[in-house]
């Protein structure tokens, strides 16, 4: 009796696995299997949950990841092959570009606002400097069709790899066929953006008890979470918000900052205060890669705010009263935020 | 064996509320087509050649017409026929003034639809379909859709190549220009769709009510608006007004 009750339940389950299976949307076609690698995304130990889950719809999986690290560095996706993601995003600068103001552009030219490192993305709200983006998926259609970057529309991009002789095969093996539309170019280098996680410099050894800092370093360390942390905040140095630090306009850019995409007066000035991991490795600092070296950027907070800024936060009314001593602590402890296992990880690499 | 029986009845039940879709698949459906003519001033929109004039006197032409529309349905209580698909209307595209959906037969005698893409959408990644960013419509340095766009020429625009260009958006807050329409058809006959047949809705969208109704757009003023923001949700209020149900013909 008790084995026939279990033959009957063992079947009742294998009817409704089918029933489910079956009315699952599904993109892949009839009578071709799609067994792709699904990967997890490690979160560190320690860190906040990620406020989006920007893999929900977009399953994290070993074919996706690699195909979407073959289009971040194929020159394919900018109008003359110069300039690929990579161009201006370079591992060992933290995937900003190194030692540039301005990256460089199709046609000679200059974008407007410093690149950014690229990683820790599943942690971040909001993409660009004004937060204008927001959703990693289709934060590359801004530099792919921007003129002064890879100057390129997307239909001309999925041309160019329809007419490849590698991507239809990555993208069936990716996707379940060999169809290559935006939606699905955008998916995969999503999957290779949001999967570089930063989270194994001197600091994360020291929070995990596998290193300490030096007499320096913990003095520095001291004086930034007195200073420096409420808009840095641990453990991805920066809260994702949009703040003015009193930097004076630059009269050829007037970048109004976060203005732009709210239109309220309020934000004026406004930029994304940016995580200062990997930060010796991002110079230029600020919007508009203004401070060349950390110092200055730290000058900027002792003695250059421009403190007459109606929408200045609140935060740097008074400037932050900064000793020589401290400063030099400061950097010390900036240093300890490099994280060479990722700028030098294979995984990451083209 | 009782317990049993009663087992396998909660079991099946529950595997075929999983399956089941918006509308049951015992319920017997017909088609709702609505085809959309463009207008302008009561008559046909043609593209580029068209010469046209607003109230306040301003000559243009108009070269690109195209706008969302979303949340389709016909209702009648209890039953309202959600439909999830996104509808690109694009007076260059005469495949796009016409699109159909399945409903269950009843009579309806209310049509609802949103113009533009529901927020949801909006923040949700890359999108394919109507909704690709291949239409032209995605603000990639703002992200979000273009609801409603209007692109032409006119004497009266101080711009360069006397350009007219909206471009409405903006999905958030107050300046949302997310606008949800319904029509109730007073027509007795109602929208009355029966087992495998049609019931085609026609409606007018007439360009000219983006110039006035709750704000006045005059192309010198405002030639060009291709951001999010008050002057965006003012053509909404406006354009809001745009359609009318011309005829229904239950077939």
């Amino acid at each position: 009796m008790k084995t026939r009750v279990i033959i009957f339940f063992g079947l009742l389950v294998l009817i409704a696995a089918i029933y489910i299976s079956a009315c699952k949307k599904n993109d892949v076609q009839p009578g071709e299997p799609h067994n792709p690698t699904y990967i997890d995304l490690t979160i560190p130990a320690g860190w906040p949950t990620p406020t989006s889950d920007i893999f929900a719809n977009n399953k994290l999986t070993e074919e996706g990841f690699q195909l979407g690290k073959k289009l971040f560095y194929d020159g394919k996706l900018s109008k003359d092959g110069n300039f690929p993601c990579a161009s201006c995003h370079q591992q060992f600068a933290a995937f900003a570009t190194f030692d540039h103001d301005f990256s460089h552009g199709f046609d000679n030219s200059f974008t407007t606002r410093n690149a950014p490192g690229l990683f820790n993305l599943a942690w971040m709200t909001k993409m660009h400097w004004d937060g204008g983006i927001n959703h990693i998926e289709v934060q590359p259609l801004a530099p792919i069709t921007a003129q002064n970057e890879m100057a390129e529309n997307i239909d001309n991009v999925l041309n160019k790899l329809r007419a490849d002789t590698e991507y239809p095969a990555l993208f069936k093996s990716a996707f379940g066929n060999t169809d290559i539309n935006s939606q699905r170019m955008l998916k995969a280098l999503a999957q290779f953006m949001g999967s570089i996680i930063s989270s194994n410099s001197k600091y994360d050894k020291v929070q995990r008890g596998e290193a300490s800092f030096t007499a320096t370093e913990q003095n520095g360390y001291n004086f930034f979470k007195a200073n420096c942390e409420t808009c840095h905040k641990e453990p991805l140095f920066t809260d994702n918000s949009f703040r003015n630090t009193g930097l004076a306009i630059n009269p050829f850019l007037n970048d109004f900052g976060r203005m732009r995409i709210t239109n309220d007066k309020n934000d004026s000035l406004k930029f994304k205060v940016p995580s200062l991991r990997n930060v010796m490795l991002t110079f230029p600092y600020a919007h508009d890669g203004r401070f060349y070296s950390i110092g200055a950027a730290i000058d900027h907070y002792r003695t250059g705010i421009i403190t007459t800024q109606p929408t200045l936060d609140p935060l740097l009314v008074n400037r932050i009263a900064i000793t020589n001593t401290q400063k030099n602590d400061l950097i010390y402890f900036l240093n300890t935020l490099t994280d060479t296992t990722m700028t030098k990880a294979a995984r990451f690499a083209q | 064996m009782k317990i049993n029986t009663i087992l396998v009845c909660c079991f099946l039940s529950l595997v075929m509320i999983s399956c089941q879709k918006s509308v049951s698949p015992n319920t017997a459906t017909g088609t709702v087509k609505i085809t959309i003519r463009n207008t302008v001033k009561g008559n046909p929109m043609v593209l580029n050649t068209g010469n046209y004039t607003n109230s306040f006197g301003e000559q243009y032409n108009i070269t690109k017409f195209k706008y969302y529309l979303s949340n389709v349905s016909v209702t009648t209580t209890p039953i309202n026929t959600f439909n999830g698909r996104y509808y690109l209307i694009d007076q260059s595209n005469p495949a796009s003034l016409s699109f159909s959906f399945e409903a269950p037969v009843d009579t309806y005698y209310s049509l609802k639809f949103l113009i533009g893409v529901d927020s949801a959408r909006n923040v949700s990644g890359a999108q394919t379909g109507a909704l690709d960013p291949l239409n032209d419509m995605f603000w990639t340095w703002n992200s979000g859709y273009i609801m409603a766009k209007m692109e032409g020429n006119s004497p009266q625009s101080p711009v360069v190549n006397n350009k007219v260009e909206y471009h409405i958006g903006g999905f958030a807050g107050t300046n949302s220009v997310l606008k949800n329409y319904g029509f109730i058809i007073t027509d007795p006959a109602g929208i009355n769709i029966r087992e495998g047949k049609i019931s085609e809705i026609f409606m007018d969208a007439d360009f000219d009510t983006w110039w006035q109704g709750v704000f006045n757009l005059k192309i010198a003023d405002n030639p060009v608006v291709t951001t999010p923001g008050v002057l965006a949700k003012s053509i909404s209020d406006n354009y809001v007004s745009m359609f009318s149900i011309t005829d229904i013909k239950n077939y």
